[in-house]
């Protein structure tokens, strides 16, 4: 076999680390297309024959209606994707590919689909260029017919993947096999997204922002991918990845073993006690937390086990046994588990939800829960029925009323006396609490503290509210500024509510992550931080160093910036100066996200 | 065997809906019916839609149609009506 040609691509490194794999490309629906060898060729072409045929029937349906309801002018388009599926000469090359390598129909169509899209945009005339979104339309019908449309099973793939797709939902990391992945690259998304958070999180090498990759790339090319400095070098040559060697090994060691030893709690330089806990999503993560000595899960996301079930609810028993293994495991440490917040298509879909236009602002968090009572109430259940096996605490997401916790307890209550009738079940107290991420909680935050037991301020979702920016927006992404006047001002203000009503407060956002912004809420006054349990030892390194007023001092001058940047300068420069650890590369990671577009 | 020149004429050219009639028209005749650009060497199938949008031709683009076989005289007078006609678009 020829050696294909080493080509290097640039984009942007959003989660550290140098790994080597090989190149496992998704698709539009992220949707892996494998290659299988089919013996009885002739029974495969059938089967290919029959998806065709029940895609055009469907098209002849779907076209009436269309007729029916915009008239005859514009159903012809789906003429069109009709007399696609009887092309003749894309047909005899999917059945040539059938035949002749033995392949599955779903690689073949594949294959002559991403041969013909390819040709398409090479078009100089925008129209036509843009008609590769018909066939696209089209393969996708041929796609389901033939197997479902669904991802093939993770069983079947080789180790050492690196995934590579146009973009990537975070719902997609439960359903995929992560021991077998070993970095992502993305051509959208950014820093700030949460797939990169999560990548972060689970030290998953990753490069974002990487222009036109995928049509240069096919599944099973080898990729050298640099998260540090966000390059990845397709099919590299062995002189580079010999000169690489040793980096990749340090990575993949460091990366197999212990992150820290687990240590008994943590104390500022003058005595303060300061507990520090883990956000975790995935089951593995709780391993990590362990490792890492988190002082307990500060925000355990349910969606997870929601995800898993592509829209459908997860069932009580299922439930139920994940929140008693965090329970049990993390014991006598306390689980915050966050109720259900997604307003995910899929669960709109299961539910006959119309979809909404602006899902941020939409049915979502205690919202939906709230509108799914039953489905909260056996989400409810499982927390109690778990409560027994350690320490759970319930934290409701998406608050922005009083009405609206009040509402929540009620059903906690009936759940809780239903489940003291029934014999054999053992509940314990269980603490409630909010999180604090929309802008009208932090400024009723008096109101709200008296319902609860405890605060969770979610910064991600709280500067985005604030700042009215989706970060995942790479036109608005400049935007998304933690150290913005007003951000500061109101977790500012979230501590010294706590501290006046003693409702604890705990910062569950990524800003905990970032040693600069750490020294900055211990001076505002928050002493619990939630994070990535990656970066726990690190965070417990730094804020051993430093001692309370030294932060206070920091945050009353940070505090007084007319400008994010301002803030900027000043707190990377004081903090550095404060710790002697070299911090270099978390500054990097706070400066970035406040440079304008220009 | 036919070879006649023909121009696109109607506003949005052979694009999927003028695509669709072409190929549902040369369909129905047994001839061998192929069109090139004249600024182009490609010599695509009349009765294949993904070739003829690969044309990309736009308003304007000169075509040769070349058809060969049993009908070939209505074919050619056929397709020669559709795109006078501006594929029923008016213009």
């Amino acid at each position: 076999m020829v050696r294909k040609r080493e080509r290097v691509f640039q984009g942007n490194g959003v989660s550290a680390g140098i790994v080597l794999g090989q190149a496992l490309k998704l698709d539009s629906h992220n949707r892996v297309i494998l290659r299988i060898r089919v013996d009885d060729v002739e029974e495969e072409v059938r089967r290919y024959l029959r998806a065709i045929e029940a895609s055009k029937e469907q098209l002849a349906a779907l076209k009436s209606r269309l007729e029916e309801k915009v008239g005859r002018e514009h159903s012809i388009i789906l003429d069109a994707h009709i007399l696609m599926l009887e092309d003749k000469s894309l047909n005899a090359e999917i059945l040539a590919t059938i035949r002749d390598s033995h392949a599955n129909a779903e690689w073949a169509v594949t294959q002559a689909a991403d041969r013909l899209v390819h040709a398409y945009e090479s078009l100089k005339d925008e129209y036509f260029r843009e008609r590769h979104s018909d066939i696209e339309d089209v393969v996708e019908r041929i796609l389901i017919n033939l197997s479902g449309g669904r991802p093939v099973s993770w069983e079947a793939l080789p180790g050492d993947l690196i995934i590579v797709s146009h973009d990537f939902n975070p719902s997609n990391f439960a359903s995929m096999d992560l021991q077998k992945v070993r970095g992502l690259v993305l051509e959208s998304g950014g820093r700030n997204s949460h797939t990169a958070i999560i990548s972060r999180g689970l030290r998953l090498p990753a490069v974002m922002g990487i222009q036109d990759f995928l049509p240069s790339i096919v599944s099973g090319d080898t990729l050298l991918l640099n998260g540090d400095d966000g390059q990845v070098v397709v099919n590299p040559s062995q002189k580079r990845i010999q000169s690489q060697r040793r980096r990749i090994e340090a990575f993949g060691s460091a990366a197999e073993a212990a992150p820290a030893q687990a240590s008994p709690g943590t104390l500022t330089r003058d005595g303060k006690a300061i507990s520090l806990r883990a956000n975790t999503e995935l089951p593995h993560e709780l391993r990590a937390a362990k490792k890492s000595g988190a002082e307990g899960i500060g925000m355990f996301r349910s969606e997870f086990l929601y995800f898993r079930h592509r829209g459908g609810l997860p069932g009580l028993e299922e439930q139920l046994s994940a929140y008693r293994t965090l329970a049990r495991e993390m014991s006598p440490h306390p689980v915050a588990i966050r109720t259900l917040d997604a307003g995910s298509e899929s669960i709109f879909e299961a539910h006959d939800l119309a979809s909404q236009v602006n899902p941020s602002m939409g049915l979502r968090g205690i919202r939906l829960s709230l509108h799914l009572r039953e489905a909260f109430c056996t989400q409810l259940e499982a927390i109690l029925r778990a409560s027994c096996e350690g320490n759970i605490e319930i934290v409701l997401p998406m608050v922005s009323t009083v009405e609206e916790i009040r509402q929540a307890k009620a059903l906690i209550g009936q759940v809780r006396s239903r489940l003291l009738k029934t014999p054999k079940v053992e509940l314990k107290p269980v603490p409630i609490g909010v999180m604090i991420e929309v802008p009208a909680a932090v400024l009723a935050l008096e109101v709200l503290a008296r319902e609860v037991d405890f605060l969770c301020v979610g910064t991600n979702d709280l500067i985005q509210y604030m700042l009215a920016v989706d970060r995942g927006n790479p036109h608005v992404a400049y935007l998304y500024q933690p150290l913005h006047p007003s951000v500061l001002h109101c977790l500012s203000r979230i501590a010294h509510v706590a501290g006046k009503t003693k409702i604890p407060a705990r910062i569950c956002g990524e800003i905990s992550s970032n040693p600069f912004y750490a020294v900055l809420l211990l001076g505002m006054g928050f002493t619990q931080l939630s994070m990535n349990p990656l970066s726990i030892p690190t965070i417990r390194r730094v804020l051993q160093e430093v001692s309370v007023e030294s932060c206070r001092k920091i945050a009353v001058r940070t505090l007084s910036f007319a400008t994010a940047r301002e803030a900027c300068e000043y707190l990377t420069d004081a903090v550095a100066k404060l710790v002697k650890m070299d911090l270099a590369s978390y500054a990097k990671e706070i400066l970035a996200p406040n440079s304008s577009p220009e | 065997m036919i070879r006649q020149p023909i121009t696109v004429s109607n506003r949005l050219g052979l694009h999927a809906r003028a695509a669709a009639k072409l190929v549902r028209l040369a369909s129905r005749f047994s001839s061998e019916i192929h069109i090139s650009r004249e600024d182009a060497n490609q010599r695509i199938d009349s009765k294949s839609i993904l070739g003829i949008l690969m044309l990309a031709a736009s308003k304007g683009t000169r075509l040769v149609i070349s058809i060969e076989g049993r009908d070939e005289a209505e074919a050619g007078e056929a397709i020669k009506q559709l795109f006078e006609e501006n594929f029923g678009e008016g213009n």
